[in-house]
C-alpha cells in the first residue's frame, strides 16, 4: 500500500491516572491506565477539535503555558506510565489527564448515541482549566463554555488537584454533555430533575471508573478473597459491594469528598427497602441524586454476581479473579451504554426518576433486545423498585418500557428525509398531528433538536432512529391557569398581588412628585404571568414512522404539585412582572453537597 | 439585697450596622446589675454628608455605658466573632480605644460561644492534620476564615472587570466583617482572665455563669450547639466529618502565601490570543467562587452565635446574636428538648431581632409564628432591631437587610425599637426599653 493511502488511525492511546493519585500499586506507584481516545492532530494547549485546555490559574494570576502533549504513547515520559508520584506535580501531565478523560467521555457518549454530540453552546470546543482556581470545587459552566477544576491544600500539606481524579473529570464532562442533550434539565422543576444532573453525572463517572479492568482487578486483589482466585462467597453482591464500592471509597483520598460528595460510599450504604424518596433529608437536590446512584450501583452489583453464578460450573467453588474483573467491566460498560442511550428517550422537561428508568429500559430494549447474558433490564427494575422507584410506564411484552405510539399519525404532508434533520419539518409534523399528540393549543411550541442516529448493539445489531425534542411554554395569569385546572400556591399569588400593588404605589408617587395626577396617568395593570412548561421527545424508526412519544403535558395535573414544590423550596419567586425562577447552578450545588447543607425555605422572610 | 429584680432597662445603642445592647437589671434599693451584650460596628450612618469614624463614635458609646453602669459591669457577652459585634472591644486606634473604657468597668464575667475558647483555639493551630471534624479542626477552620476574609478584601479593592459593583461591594462588606479583630479578641480574653473575673464558653444546654451575678434571673443557653450535638442530627450524614474543613482549604492556603488580586496576571507566560477569552472567564468565575465561599463561611460564623434566653419575674427576653436557621434548628427542631424550648419561647416578651433583620435569622414558622404575644393590644411583644439599610443584600433577590417583610411584621405586630434613624448626634446615643417584672 502506498504511503498516501495509509488510513490514519481512528484512536490513539494515552496514559491517565486510573482513579486518583491516592490509589497506589503495592510498590507505592500511582495506579495508571492507558485509554483510547479519538486520534487528532493537537495544537499546543492542548487544543483539539472538541476541547481546548487553558492552563490558567486565576488565584495566582499565572498562565502555565500551552502544553505540547506527546504525539503517541511511546513518546510519553516513562514516569507517566510508571505512575511515578512526581507526576502529581507535572502540569503537562495534568493537561493530558484532563484532555484525555474529557475526550474519552465524549467519545463514549458519541458511541452509545450513534452520532456526534455538540456542546450546549454554539462553539465547537469545550474549554478546560485543569488548575483554574484554588478551591475545593470543580464544575461545568454553560455560560463560560467550559470546565474549571480547582486545587487545594490537602491535610498532609500536599496540594490536591481535582483534575487528576478520573471520576471528577468524567463527572464534570457528563454535566456538559447532559446539558448539551437536555438543555432544560437545569431549569427548576420537580426535586427529581434537580437531583438528576448530579446523580446522573455520578452514575456515568462511577461506571467509567469501574469499566477499567486493571483497577477492578487491583481492588479485588486487595479484598478478602485472594490474589488470583476468589471464593464463591466473595463474589456475592454484598461482598463485591464491600470490596469494590467501599474498597475504592476507602482508598480514595476522602479530602476529595469535598468536591465529589460521597456518592460511592453512600451507594453501598443507602440500603434498599426504605422510603428514601420521602425522607426530608433526601428532598435536597444534592442528596436526592444519591438515591439514583445507589439504585444503579446496586443493580450493577446484582447483575455482576448473577452473571458469575450463572456462568460457573455446578461444582465450581472458586472464580478466576481476572475473569471476575472482566465480567464486572463488561457489565459496567453495558450499563454505561444503557444509561447514555436512555437520554434520547427521556422527556426534555420535568424529568422524574421513573421516567429515567423507563427511558433506560426502552433504550436498552431497542438496541440490545437479547438481554439473556447480563439481564440488565431485570436487575435495574428490581434495584430501582427496592429504592421505591417504579418505571413511569410499562407494557406486557417489556416491563418498564415506554408504550409504543399507536400508529395513527398523519405523515402525508411531511417528507421523511427532511424529518431526519430539519426542525421545521418536524414542527410541521407536530402541527399536523397536534391533536393526536395531545399538544396544547395556546402554548408556544418549539422543536429544540432533531438528531438522526445509528446505534450498534454489542451483538452487532444496528438500530436507525431519529430523535426529536420539542417543548411547550404557556405564560398565563393566575386566573387563566385556574381555568386549565392548575392551582398556584396561595402565598405566591398573594406575593404577586403585593409586588404589583407596590409597583403601582411607586408609580403613583413618582407621578405625584412630577406634579401629574396619578389616576389620570395610571395605566391599567396587566396581570402578572407564571410560565408553565411541557414538551416531549419523538422517536422515529428507520422508515420515518413515529415509534415513541414521551411527553409531559404543559397543562398536566403535575403542574400544581410542581409549582407548590418550587414555591416551598424557594425556587419560585413573585415579582411585579410575574414569576421568577431560580435556575440551578452546578458550582453552588457542588458546594452545598460538600458542606451537607440543609435548606429551610419555609423559615425565610 | 433582695433576690429578685423589679425591672430591666434595655439600652439599644446606635452603632449603625452592628449590635450593642446594655441590660440593666434593677433591684430594690437601686441596686443595679449591668450586662453588655455585644459592642461592634462595621459601618456607621453618615452625619449629614460626612462619614463618621468608629474611632470617634465608639468611645462615646463606651463612655455612655461606663456612666450608666457607674464603672461596674457584671458581665460582657460577645455573641460571636464578627466585627459588627465585637469591634468596640478593641483597644487600638481603630476603635478609639473604646475597649479600654469597657475593660475599665471590670466585668466579672466574659461570656462567649464555645468556639472562642482560646485554649481550644491554640490547639487548633495544630489541627491541620486532623482527619475528623473535631472541635479543633472546626476552630482552625474558623480561624482560617480570617485569612480568606483578608483576601476577599484585596480582591474587592481591584475586582475583575466583569464583577458587578454590587458583588464587589458585598465581597468587601463580608470581608471586612470577617477579618480577625485581634485587638478586640485579645481584650475579651484579657477581661476574662483578670483576677476576680471568669470566662465562660457556652453551648446549648450549658451554664452561662450569669445566674450567680444576676440573682432571680434564669439564663438559658439555647445555642450554638456543639459539634457532638449537631452530628446527631443526621440520620445519613451527607458529608464526611471533615468536609467543612475541606471547604476551608482555600482559606488555609492563603496563610503565608502571596495571592495576587484576581485578573491581574503577574507571573507565568504570556497568554496566547486564543486563550484570553477563557482566561478572563476563569478569572471572573474565581471571584464569584470566592464570594460564594465567603458567604458560606460568613454564615458559619453567624451560626456560632450565642442564643440566650433571660427569664425573670415572669418575663422572658431573647437575645440570639446573629444566629441563623442552621443554629436555631438544633434548639427548635432537633434537640431532645426542642418541644419544651418552643413552649418556653412562645411566651417571649422581648426579642432582639436576629442578624440585623436578615431574612434567615428569625425563623418564620419555628420561632416567629410561635411568639404568642405578637399582635396583642396590651402585653404586646417588644422588639429591638439594630441595623443600617443599604449595606447588605438587594431587594430584587429578597436578601436586603433589614428584610422588608420582616420589618413590616415587626412594625405591625410588635412594639419595635429600631436604631435605624436614631440621630447619631443625639444627646442620648441609645433608646431605652423598660420591662417591669411581676
Amino acid at each position: 500500500m502506498s504511503e498516501g493511502t495509509t488510513p490514519l488511525p481512528a484512536t490513539r492511546r494515552m496514559t491517565v491516572i486510573a482513579q486518583d493519585p491516592s490509589i497506589r500499586r503495592p510498590d507505592g506507584r500511582i495506579l495508571m491506565a492507558a485509554i483510547d481516545v479519538p486520534a487528532e492532530d493537537l495544537m499546543p494547549g492542548p487544543i483539539g477539535y472538541r476541547v481546548q485546555v487553558v492552563d490558567y490559574d486565576a488565584s495566582t494570576g499565572r498562565y502555565r503555558g500551552a502544553h505540547a502533549l506527546p504525539v503517541s504513547a511511546e513518546d510519553e515520559p516513562k514516569a507517566w506510565a510508571a505512575g511515578d508520584p512526581a507526576i502529581a506535580g507535572d502540569f503537562r501531565f495534568h493537561a493530558q489527564n484532563a484532555y484525555a478523560l474529557v475526550m474519552k467521555t465524549l467519545a463514549r457518549f458519541e458511541f452509545a448515541l450513534g452520532r456526534r454530540v455538540g456542546w450546549s453552546f454554539k462553539v465547537h470546543q469545550l474549554k478546560v482549566a485543569p488548575n483554574g482556581l484554588m478551591d475545593a470545587n470543580a464544575f461545568y459552566s454553560r455560560r463560560d463554555e467550559g470546565l474549571v477544576f480547582g486545587y487545594f491544600p490537602g491535610r498532609g500539606g500536599k496540594t490536591v488537584h481535582t483534575c487528576l481524579s478520573h471520576d471528577i473529570v468524567v463527572h464534570e464532562t457528563t454535566h456538559a454533555l447532559l446539558d448539551a442533550l437536555r438543555e432544560r434539565y437545569l431549569d427548576p422543576s420537580d426535586p427529581d430533575q434537580a437531583a438528576f444532573h448530579e446523580g446522573y453525572a455520578d452514575v456515568i463517572a462511577l461506571l467509567s471508573v469501574f469499566s477499567q479492568v486493571e483497577l477492578v482487578a487491583e481492588l479485588l486483589r486487595r479484598g478478602p478473597g485472594g490474589r488470583e482466585t476468589l471464593e464463591d462467597e466473595h463474589v456475592l453482591a454484598a461482598a463485591l459491594g464491600e470490596t469494590i464500592l467501599f474498597g475504592l471509597a476507602e482508598q480514595m483520598g476522602d479530602e476529595m469528598n469535598a468536591v465529589r460528595g460521597d456518592a460511592l460510599r453512600r451507594s453501598a450504604r443507602i440500603k434498599p427497602g426504605q422510603d428514601w424518596l420521602n425522607d426530608p433529608e433526601f428532598k435536597e437536590p444534592h442528596r436526592r441524586g444519591e438515591i439514583l446512584v445507589a439504585a444503579v450501583m446496586n443493580g450493577f452489583l446484582e447483575a455482576w454476581t448473577s452473571r458469575l453464578q450463572a456462568a460457573k460450573a455446578p461444582e465450581q467453588k472458586r472464580h478466576v479473579l481476572r475473569r471476575v474483573a472482566e465480567e464486572g467491566c463488561d457489565i459496567a460498560n453495558a450499563l454505561a451504554t444503557m444509561w447514555i442511550r436512555a437520554l434520547d428517550y427521556m422527556p426534555p422537561v420535568h424529568l422524574r426518576f421513573g421516567d429515567a428508568l423507563s427511558a433506560a429500559i426502552t433504550a436498552d430494549l431497542e438496541a440490545r433486545p437479547d438481554d439473556s447474558r447480563f439481564q440488565l433490564r431485570r436487575h435495574m427494575l428490581a434495584s430501582f423498585a427496592a429504592y421505591g422507584i417504579e418505571p413511569a410506564s410499562t407494557r406486557e411484552d417489556a416491563p418498564g418500557a415506554w408504550r409504543h405510539e399507536p400508529g395513527r399519525m398523519n405523515y402525508e404532508r411531511v417528507r421523511f428525509e427532511s424529518m431526519r434533520t430539519d426542525k421545521d419539518e418536524v414542527f410541521r409534523f407536530l402541527w399536523h398531528n397536534r391533536r393526536k399528540l395531545a399538544l396544547r393549543e395556546g402554548a408556544y411550541t418549539e422543536v429544540l433538536s432533531v438528531r438522526p442516529c445509528i446505534r450498534v448493539g454489542i451483538d452487532g445489531f444496528t438500530l436507525h432512529e431519529t430523535v426529536a425534542e420539542y417543548y411547550q411554554v404557556a405564560r398565563l395569569t393566575p386566573a387563566e391557569l385556574g381555568q386549565k385546572g392548575i392551582a398556584l400556591p396561595p402565598e405566591y399569588v398573594a406575593e404577586l398581588e403585593r409586588a404589583r400593588s407596590d409597583t403601582q404605589a411607586r408609580r403613583e408617587q413618582s407621578l405625584r412628585a412630577a406634579g401629574e395626577a396619578a389616576d389620570a396617568q395610571a395605566e391599567p395593570e396587566t396581570d402578572a404571568v407564571t410560565p408553565v412548561y411541557g414538551g416531549g421527545v419523538l422517536i422515529f424508526d428507520e422508515y420515518g414512522k413515529l415509534k415513541y412519544h414521551v411527553h409531559n403535558d404543559v397543562f398536566g395535573s403535575r403542574q400544581t404539585q410542581r409549582l407548590r414544590y418550587l414555591w416551598s423550596a424557594g425556587l419560585l419567586r413573585a415579582s411585579a412582572e410575574g414569576a421568577r425562577f431560580a435556575p440551578e447552578r452546578l458550582a453552588a450545588l457542588h458546594r452545598q453537597r460538600a458542606i451537607g447543607a440543609r435548606r429551610f425555605p419555609a423559615e425565610g422572610w | 439585697m433582695a433576690a429578685k429584680p423589679v425591672c430591666v432597662e434595655i439600652r439599644a445603642y446606635q452603632v449603625g450596622f452592628g449590635d450593642c445592647f446594655l441590660l440593666s437589671f434593677v433591684y430594690p434599693k437601686d441596686d443595679r446589675r449591668h450586662v453588655l451584650i455585644d459592642f461592634g460596628t462595621t459601618e456607621l450612618p453618615r452625619r449629614g454628608n460626612q462619614a463618621v469614624k468608629p474611632s470617634e463614635h465608639m468611645p462615646r458609646i463606651a463612655n455612655h455605658i461606663k456612666a450608666v453602669c457607674q464603672d461596674k459591669l457584671s458581665a460582657v457577652v460577645a455573641s460571636h466573632r464578627h466585627a459588627d459585634h465585637i469591634s468596640g472591644f478593641a483597644t487600638d486606634g481603630k476603635s478609639g480605644g473604646s475597649g479600654k473604657i469597657i475593660a475599665a468597668c471590670r466585668p466579672q464575667l466574659v461570656l462567649q460561644p464555645w468556639t472562642e475558647d482560646p485554649k481550644a483555639a491554640r490547639d487548633a493551630r495544630s489541627a491541620t492534620a486532623d482527619s475528623k471534624r473535631s472541635p479543633r479542626s472546626f476552630l482552625a477552620g474558623l480561624n482560617a476564615m480570617h485569612h480568606l476574609a483578608q483576601h476577599a478584601c484585596n480582591v474587592a479593592l481591584r475586582p475583575p472587570a466583569s464583577m458587578s459593583a454590587a458583588a464587589a461591594k458585598q465581597l468587601r462588606f463580608l470581608g471586612m466583617d470577617n477579618i480577625k479583630n485581634r485587638s478586640a479578641v485579645e481584650n475579651l480574653i484579657a477581661m476574662g482572665e483578670r483576677a476576680g473575673a471568669r470566662a465562660v464558653w457556652a453551648h446549648h444546654g450549658s451554664s452561662s455563669g450569669l445566674e450567680r451575678l444576676l440573682p432571680g434571673v434564669k439564663v438559658r443557653v439555647l445555642g450554638p450547639p456543639d459539634l457532638s450535638q449537631t452530628e446527631k442530627i443526621r440520620k445519613m450524614r451527607s458529608s464526611d466529618p471533615d468536609q467543612f474543613w475541606q471547604l476551608l482549604g482555600s482559606a488555609r492556603a492563603l496563610r503565608g502565601m502571596r495571592v495576587a488580586p484576581i485578573a491581574h496576571p503577574r507571573a507565568g507566560r504570556r497568554v496566547p490570543a486564543e486563550a484570553r477569552w477563557f482566561r478572563d472567564r476563569v478569572a471572573d468565575l474565581s471571584a464569584q467562587q470566592l464570594l460564594e465561599i465567603v458567604r458560606v463561611l460568613d454564615d458559619q460564623m453567624n451560626n456560632t452565635s450565642l442564643i440566650l434566653l433571660f427569664e425573670a419575674g415572669g418575663k422572658k427576653l431573647l437575645f440570639p446574636g446573629d444566629a441563623q436557621i442552621e443554629n436555631w434548628s438544633w434548639a427548635l427542631q432537633d434537640a431532645p428538648d426542642h418541644e419544651k424550648t418552643r413552649q418556653l419561647l412562645a411566651g417571649v416578651d422581648f426579642y432582639k431581632v436576629g442578624h440585623h433583620g436578615s431574612r434567615n435569622a428569625t425563623p418564620k414558622t419555628l420561632l416567629w409564628e410561635n411568639f404568642a404575644k405578637r399582635g396583642r393590644a396590651w402585653g404586646r411583644l417588644q422588639t429591638a432591631l439594630s441595623t443600617l439599610k443599604g449595606k447588605h443584600g438587594t431587594p430584587a433577590k429578597k436578601t436586603e437587610v433589614p428584610r422588608k417583610t420582616l420589618l413590616e411584621a415587626l412594625q405591625n405586630e410588635t412594639d419595635l425599637v429600631n436604631t435605624e434613624g436614631h440621630p447619631l448626634a443625639s444627646q442620648e446615643p441609645c433608646q431605652t426599653i423598660t420591662i417591669k417584672f411581676d
